[in-house]
């Protein structure tokens, strides 16, 4: 991998200079220049693809997976589409399409036909704006945020950065989903856009003007609903009409269409604590809809309801969104659910953590409704995995003021949770896709990706490619008995994990063994926001007490190495007697 | 009986007059109760704008009773209503402005922990010298002095309240653009209500236990009294007139359980609406009288002809002023300035009081010092004393009670009106029975902080043990814990948070009473006993103002200290270790 013309597309890339990278690649042969072109970071193949020659597109499309093929043909216009299928070698064309599910080949057939358009027009062909492609987007964007970034003072004076110089727009007649794990600042960037937090620089423009100088016309659903338990579910539809000074009447008259949009007639005397968590979110909505938002803002509108009653309401939700029955233009949608995303969103922002930013923008072509089952579904699906458990790469920032390297993260794993996915993936072989993973252990991706980044963390798994393979000392792990699990737990996390190690090497200096938690807090203090500290604190002391690397006593809060040769020792005790 | 509370609407407001008659007839009491509050107001203020006579003779007949009663509730409830006034806006500015908040908050912590008597003197000069003329000095003076007693913890409340607000409600409120009116009525003001109404409830009970020592008292050279409830009480106790005492407080109590029966239960059941939670409870607290004018047709309608219009009309006026509100970077430049020079002026003023404080400090004898000093340790171990044996008592009873759902159903409300007697009023009879006896004032002030304190300890020693798990007491049962064992394992560690609230709220409210309980006018003599709130009694019927000033200080002292390295920390304690997650 490290050839001279891979460290050559490398530097060309972190420089920005996308056409020397192209001129790098294009001088190599097609099977090389594509197996460096899947050595990189997804967004950058998006951006090189984008701007790649037909003819070498051609050349590079059949060694890739057929999936990555698929979504990467559909990031060009038609009318490239076409060309570059065309300019295929035909027998690999030829195997291209026979990989392809039934559905997925149907759609390619009707694009280089040119019968069917799919849904949106030639939005489709829109290529993919934001940050990574760096032109403007075709379309006239309703709202637009302009190198937003937030960081935080800490109260040491440190600067955390949690969203990194991101530029974003919204555009008329689509969905756009917000996708990221939990913890990386989707929530934090959709507040940004709304108004409700102030970028710390960057600027947020509204059909071209400043946020704070007009008075956009937006709603948001929130994910706790954000009701008033005392007024009825009239008043509290009626709440934001009122405060834009509409007269008694038309208020009334506009929140029961909007509860009758939702299919909440006959409730509006009803209190939400009367209704289910459903219902209350249908509220939540109608109140939203009631003001005929331009864009509506939804915040994980759906993590908090249970899966049917979720599954409903999205059903409802795009009834009315595709039979255009509400007068709001476009919809942005915060998540970490990926099939939730995959069914509902036009185009998909995927979210890197630490600071976020968009790792990837891509557009789902597919019609509505959309069938899960469907092979073509599957492929984005499989597509979105493999995008977000892929390592993200450090982002190049040229102009970071002598940033410190970061502290490297302790995933938010539980070792239970590690074993179990070991134990999964063993009894399969070793390998399995991660999608079915996720859906054998009813885990979100918000589950499963800490202990996919644990697991590999630890040296026990890899991914490649959507799939999760279990390494030697996994399987060794995953075929032990409880005991001797614990013992390749600690040596595992002792040789991979920094901040274990550290209080380990701390620990063992000491005479007494014993130091108080409140010194690592501080190292770490450095390094991240409060609650990540505290989330960091609460994983380390998770690790280390399952694998017996220390013990913590909560009255002193202190670590020690000390009660744990006393706790050892009266087990050999008990051994010994039985 | 259902509530049937929306009955009555999108009928007409005039509609169905002449099957009304039974509705009428209902509405009655609701009428007259109007129209005799109209008069009593008439009356307090013919009364109020009248000459000065701050020495009326108090007569002792009990056909005066009616009249001073009157009169103390009357200044009760606007006492109220300003410290309500107060909490609404005090409350508000701290909690959303982060630069007052550092100063408020802890400037309120300190002024909880003055007791009222100290405020007397300046609250009294400043009155009188405003209505040099007419009674209303002396009335006002007397009005801000129970404001003093009654308004900081209901302050504190409305403020965590606010602080409470969940995050996603404000960001509906902020994206929805609520104005400043509808933010505090649809999601302010309800959100704090409960914390409002129990806070109220207390501060008037506080009221009440304070009445005595505002409405009679004498300053320097003057000797102040206001017809009331309180000063019939504290001359009956003066002149030793048993009868009178027995007459007065039977009035009082009547008055305090009648108060709670038609105000308080009523508002409770009200407020059921505004508690913030996802399922609805299944026992909501009752009221008759609700029920009553829930049933009520005249006041729907009153309602539909004057409230309903007039909210309607504010509502949308300031929604209109604030979606045309322009210039706002000119508006902030003005407020930063008019900030900028309230705090210069608010630095120069506390300046000029520090200077002059420390004057006035001055003339302050070592001697003085030394029986400030003395005071204070002998008031915090008469504190603790008392908070020992009263926990020493509610603990078991609390517990036993707690554990049995039937007698605690039983008990709690009987108990709730002994709590409802004001500790002071009985005070006089308590004095005849140790008089008589032979005890002196040092087990007698004891006794009355007992009194006063006891109830919260037992009220949230019961709420503690009823809270504790079942499966919790099954395992103990299924281990055969021993009786200690149990209380070790269980019982303690399961009450201990509430029992901490209990106590914190006792400990303030006993050093707060020293200076009723240590200092006693009765049957003509003087009986005081070494401590602060003797002191401090003391100084201000002597009008020396450095004596007051200095004790003042040292009151708030000690109890502040208590409550940051003590009562806080426990409470720390209390809500992490202990706490019982459901």
């Amino acid at each position: 991998m490290n050839s001279p013309a891979a460290d050559k597309v490398h530097v060309a890339i972190s420089h920005g200079d996308w056409d020397s990278a192209v001129a790098t690649l294009q001088k190599l042969d097609p099977a090389e220049a594509a197996e460096l072109m899947m050595g990189l970071a997804f967004e950058e193949q998006q951006v090189l693809f984008r701007i790649l020659p037909d003819d070498f597109a051609a050349a590079l499309i059949c060694r890739f997976p057929y999936y990555h093929s698929y979504v990467l043909l559909h990031t060009r216009s038609l009318e490239h589409l076409r060309a570059i299928v065309n300019k295929m070698p035909p027998g690999e064309r030829l195997q291209f399409l026979d990989e392809l599910p039934g559905e997925a080949w149907q759609r390619l057939m009707d694009e280089i036909s040119g019968e069917a358009l799919p849904a949106g027009g030639e939005g489709v062909a829109v290529e993919a704006a934001g940050a990574v492609s760096k032109r403007p987007p075709a379309v006239e964007p309703i709202a637009e945020a302009v190198q937003v970034e937030k960081s935080f003072l800490q109260p040491d004076g440190h600067q955390i950065q949690v969203i990194a110089p991101t530029d974003l727009s919204l555009e008329a007649d689509t969905i756009t989903a917000l996708l990221g794990p939990s913890g990386s600042g989707k929530s934090t960037l959709l507040r940004i856009l709304t108004g409700l937090i102030p970028p710390t620089k960057g600027i947020v423009l509204w059909h071209g003007r400043p946020l704070h100088d007009c008075a956009p016309n937006l709603a948001i659903v929130f994910q706790s609903f954000a009701l008033f338990p005392w007024l009825s579910v009239l008043d509290n539809v009626e709440t934001p009409l009122l405060a834009r000074g509409m007269e008694h009447e038309e208020r009334h008259n506009r929140a029961v269409r909007a509860l009758h949009a939702v299919g909440l007639q006959g409730f509006e005397t009803a209190y939400p604590k009367e209704l289910s968590g459903g219902m209350k979110q249908r509220v939540g909505i109608a109140r939203a809809l009631a003001l005929e938002p331009e864009i509506l803002f939804m915040d994980e509108p759906f993590s908090a309801l249970d899966v049917l009653t979720a599954e409903n309401l999205r059903g409802e939700l795009m009834e009315l969104w595709l039979g255009k029955k509400i007068p709001t233009r476009s919809i942005f949608l915060v998540t970490h659910n990926i099939e939730e995303a995959a069914t509902l969103a036009d185009r998909i922002l995927v979210l890197g953590r630490n600071p976020a930013r968009i790792r990837a923008d891509f557009r789902i072509p597919l019609k509505h409704p959309r069938n899960r089952n469907s092979a073509e579904f599957l492929v984005y699906v499989d597509y979105i995995y493999k995008l977000m458990t892929q390592p993200e790469i450090e982002p190049a920032l040229p102009s970071a003021p002598a940033a410190k390297p970061p502290y490297p993260m302790l995933p938010h794993a539980r070792p239970g949770g590690i074993a179990g996915l070991l134990e999964l993936v063993n009894d399969r072989g070793g390998k399995e896709d991660l999608y079915h993973v996720a859906d054998e252990l009813h885990w979100e991706v918000n589950d499963l990706l800490p202990i996919l980044e644990g697991a590999t963390l630890l040296g026990f798994a890899r991914t490649q490619k959507g799939d999760v393979e279990i390494t030697e000392a996994g399987r060794a792990f995953a075929n032990a008995d409880i005991p001797t699990r614990k013992v390749l737990f600690r040596d595992a996390a002792l040789a991979h994990a920094t901040l274990l190690q550290q209080i380990r090497i701390s620990l063992a200096s000491k005479s007494d063994g014993a130091m108080p938690l409140e010194f690592f807090r501080d190292i770490l203090d450095e390094h991240f926001s409060a609650e990540e500290t505290q989330r960091q604190i609460e994983t380390a002391l998770n690790w280390g007490r399952y694998g017996e690397m220390f013990s913590y006593d909560a009255e002193s809060d202190k670590l020690s190495l000390a009660r744990l040769e006393h706790a050892s020792d009266s087990k050999r005790d008990l051994l010994r007697q039985s | 009986m259902p509530a049937p509370s929306k009955a009555s609407s999108g009928v007409p407001p005039w509609g169905q007059f002449p099957a009304a008659a039974p509705s009428l007839l209902r509405d009655l009491p609701i009428l007259m109760g109007g129209l005799a509050i109209f008069y009593g107001l008439l009356v307090f203020a013919r009364y109020g704008v009248g000459p000065v006579n701050t020495q009326a003779e108090i007569q002792l007949d009990p056909g005066a009773l009616p009249k001073y009663a009157f009169f103390s509730v009357t200044r009760i409830a606007i006492a109220y209503c300003l410290s309500l006034g107060f909490t609404l806006v005090y409350g508000y500015v701290a909690a959303y402005n982060a630069r007052a908040e550092r100063l408020m908050i802890p400037l309120l912590d300190i002024l909880q922990s003055i007791p009222v008597l100290s405020f007397l003197p300046p609250v009294m000069i400043a009155m009188i010298g405003l209505f040099p003329h007419s009674q209303l000095g002396a009335e006002l003076g007397c009005i801000v002095l129970i404001l003093t007693g009654q308004v900081w913890n209901m302050t504190f409340s409305f403020y965590s309240s606010l602080k409470n607000i969940p995050r996603e409600m404000h960001e509906a409120a902020e994206v929805y653009r609520l104005s400043w009116w509808q933010r505090l009525w649809q999601m302010e003001l309800p959100f704090s209500a409960i914390g409002l109404i129990w806070n109220s409830i207390m501060s008037v009970a506080g009221a009440w236990f304070f009445l005595m020592a505002c409405e009679m008292f004498t300053l320097g050279n003057r000797d102040l009294r206001l017809p009331g409830l309180g000063s019939y009480l504290q001359t009956a106790a003066n002149q030793g007139d048993t009868r009178a005492i027995a007459w007065g407080l039977a009035v009082m109590v009547a008055i305090i359980v009648l108060i709670d029966q038609f105000v308080w239960r009523p508002v409770i059941a009200w407020a059921e609406k505004f508690k913030f939670e996802q399922v609805e409870s299944a026992e909501p607290a009752h009221s008759p009288i609700l029920d009553l004018l829930r049933r009520s047709k005249l006041l729907p309608l009153a309602a539909r002809l004057t409230l309903q219009p007039a909210s309607e009309a504010l509502n949308l006026y300031f929604s209109r002023a604030a979606a045309s509100r322009t210039g706002k970077a000119q508006d902030r430049d003005l407020t930063r300035w008019t900030w900028r020079a309230l705090m210069g002026l608010g630095l120069a003023a506390t300046a000029y009081a520090v200077f002059r404080m420390g004057q006035m400090l001055v003339a302050v004898s070592s001697a003085e010092a030394w029986g400030i000093a003395r005071g204070a340790g002998a008031t915090f171990l008469r504190v603790e004393a008392t908070l020992a044996l009263a926990g020493l008592w509610t603990i078991p009873v609390g517990v036993y009670v707690g554990l049995r759902p039937k007698l605690s159903a039983l008990i709690q409300p009987l108990a709730q009106i002994a709590a409802s007697v004001p500790a002071t009023a009985l005070f006089p009879v308590i004095l005849l029975i140790l008089v008589r006896a032979g005890g002196g004032m040092g087990v007698g002030s004891i006794l009355l902080l007992l009194l006063g304190t006891q109830w919260y300890i037992l009220f949230n020693v019961i709420a503690g043990a009823t809270a504790i798990p079942t499966d919790l007491k099954e395992v103990c049962d299924i281990f055969r814990m021993g009786r200690v064992e149990r209380w070790r394992k269980l019982l303690l560690p399961g009450i201990f948070p509430y029992l901490i609230t209990g106590f914190i709220t006792a400990s303030g409210g006993a050093w707060n009473a020293s200076i009723v309980a240590e200092y006693f006018r009765f049957q003509g003599k003087t009986l005081s006993t070494v401590g602060l709130g003797a002191v401090i009694s003391q100084a201000t019927d002597a009008g020396n103002f450095p004596m007051l000033l200095a004790a003042t200080i040292g009151m708030a002292a000690m109890v502040v200290t208590i409550n940051r390295f003590v009562w806080r920390r426990l409470y720390g304690l209390a809500s992490t270790k202990f706490k019982l997650e459901s």
